[in-house]
């Protein structure tokens, strides 16, 4: 129980540094509005057009490959802290390592860990730019 | 989990601060009475940390990367410029703050303060040596990457709030790599796991405390031999694709994509000046230390050494740490993103998860 109760008393302590060093900062700092101050850096050119584009649809693949072996590896990390105790339970996970690897490999294989598809494979439409 | 016997219990508990200082004082603290010794404690390792983290953030790291650029860097200030500290710190926490226009101005304060909090709390599990350590939960070192991989929110909050196109490239890279290399990182620090069950003799092989203590005697359990069993030597695989699992999960060089200072402005920090830029600098340093304390505690066997004290020991081998990956910023060329995500899905994981079926099949047959 004392160890979330010190984490706790962490979260505070931490919590705290970032909240006085701004709340010291807006005393000393100086407020000097100015319309042009405001504008976004763009390498000192007048900004162009919207900030939020669209992500390319390989973006949303890289991340469900994210979900997928991050619940395998959260399956994973109780047999690892139970390994020692009854050491025959390295056969289903080594199974279940096996068909990992082989989605895995399918994936790789799809072309579904790629940050950006090679031209070659690309559909008629252009790439929203 | 908690199948340990009474006498075991109790040593565990006595490793912890709260406990260490309840007894120092010969009273029975209640939970407050607790809470407020945990402060205590907090209010040190902060100060501790921080201290290091501004050393060598503000002024270490200048002049070392000067020194192998062949330069002198700061050396007007003071001694040797060691005065740039206080004079740099207060001079970005007395700029102006500037919001961007169109940013979102939630995010866009919350991000730092965020930043500096997720980074800093992470060092309450950090085992700087037995009695000193804050907290020592039964889930230690799944708390660590819950805590490592707490930063990536802050970026994503600061590059989507900053309404600048370098600063939402920037969060873009930093998405794909923590998730592309978390799991490299939590895997490969798995694969010591059995060996803490087994070195350490333990039911809870989780706990920080038990991870340091497993790596005590010497190495694979061999009497008289002169190497300690630090899991960098009994699990140098490990040990490695640990090290580049840290270094991109905390966006060092060669992995420093979100930043990339030639390529993105400044990536994520862009829009950032004043005291907001102060905290997400902190934060990121904070976390280069993080990832060095881990890597201590998990490889270079915590604070063991001869001589002087745990704590010392422990703060060296995570300052030596940071020395390396500041060498590695001053050497190794940064690579593509592209490259990057080859690197970390198609080698990397292959080979953490390889690791750990080698690092089980090896304590099958033991």
């Amino acid at each position: 129980m004392s160890d979330w109760i010190a984490i706790a008393a962490m979260v505070v302590v931490a919590g705290g540094l970032p909240i006085g060093v701004v709340l010291v900062s807006r005393l000393l700092r100086p407020s000097v509005p100015e319309r042009q101050k405001q504008k976004t850096y763009e390498s000192g050119e007048v900004p162009t057009g919207d900030t939020r584009i669209r992500f390319s649809i390989q973006y949303y693949l890289v991340a469900m490959m994210f979900l997928v072996f991050d619940v395998e590896v959260v399956l994973l990390i109780p047999w690892a802290v139970y390994l020692v105790q009854d050491p025959s339970t390295y056969v289903p996970a080594f199974v279940f390592i096996v068909i990992l690897f082989i989605g895995m490999g399918w994936a790789w294989r799809n072309g579904a860990i790629q940050w950006i598809r090679p031209k070659g494979r690309e559909r008629v439409r252009p790439r929203d730019v | 989990m908690n199948a340990g016997s009474g006498v075991d219990v109790d040593l565990m508990e006595a490793a912890i601060w709260t406990e260490t200082m309840s007894e120092f004082l010969g009273v029975d603290p209640g939970p407050v009475g607790t809470f407020l010794l945990a402060v205590v404690g907090a209010v040190f390792w902060g100060s501790v940390v921080l201290t290091v983290v501004g050393v060598s953030g503000i002024w270490f790291k200048r002049k070392f990367n000067a020194r192998l650029g062949d330069r002198v860097a700061i050396n007007r200030v003071g001694p040797a410029g060691l005065l740039i500290m206080p004079a740099d710190s207060l001079k970005l926490i007395s700029k102006e703050v500037v919001v961007p226009e169109g940013a979102d101005p939630l995010l866009y304060r919350l991000a730092p303060m965020l930043a500096a909090v997720g980074v800093i709390a992470g060092f309450a599990i950090i085992p700087w040596g037995a009695g000193l350590q804050l907290a020592d939960p039964e889930v230690g070192m799944i708390l660590a990457f819950a805590f490592a991989s707490l930063l990536a929110i802050p970026i994503v909050m600061a590059g989507y709030g900053s309404n600048n196109k370098y600063s939402f490239m920037g969060f873009e890279r930093e998405v794909a790599q923590a998730i592309a290399y978390e799991i490299p990182l939590v895997v490969s620090a798995l694969a010591i796991v059995p060996l803490v069950a087994y070195f350490g003799d333990t039911t809870s092989p989780l706990k920080m405390s038990e991870i340091v203590a497993a790596q005590q005697g010497s190495l694979w359990g061999i009497d008289g031999l002169p190497i300690p069993n630090w899991f960098v030597f009994a699990q140098p695989l490990a040990a490695a694709l640990f090290f580049v699992a840290v270094l991109a999960e905390f966006s060092r060089n060669p992995f420093d994509l979100p930043e990339a200072g030639s390529e993105l402005v400044a990536g994520y920090l862009t829009e950032y000046g004043g005291v907001n830029f102060v905290l997400l600098f902190l934060a990121e340093f904070a976390a280069i230390f993080f990832g060095g304390a881990l890597f201590t505690a998990f490889f270079l066997g915590g604070g063991a050494g001869p001589l002087l004290p745990e704590p010392v020991w422990f703060l060296g081998k995570t300052f030596a740490f940071f020395v390396v990956v500041q060498w590695l910023r001053a050497t190794v060329p940064r690579i593509r993103i592209d490259q990057l995500l080859d690197l970390g899905w198609k080698y990397l994981i292959e080979l953490t998860f390889l690791n750990l079926l080698l690092t089980g099949a090896i304590i099958w047959v033991m």
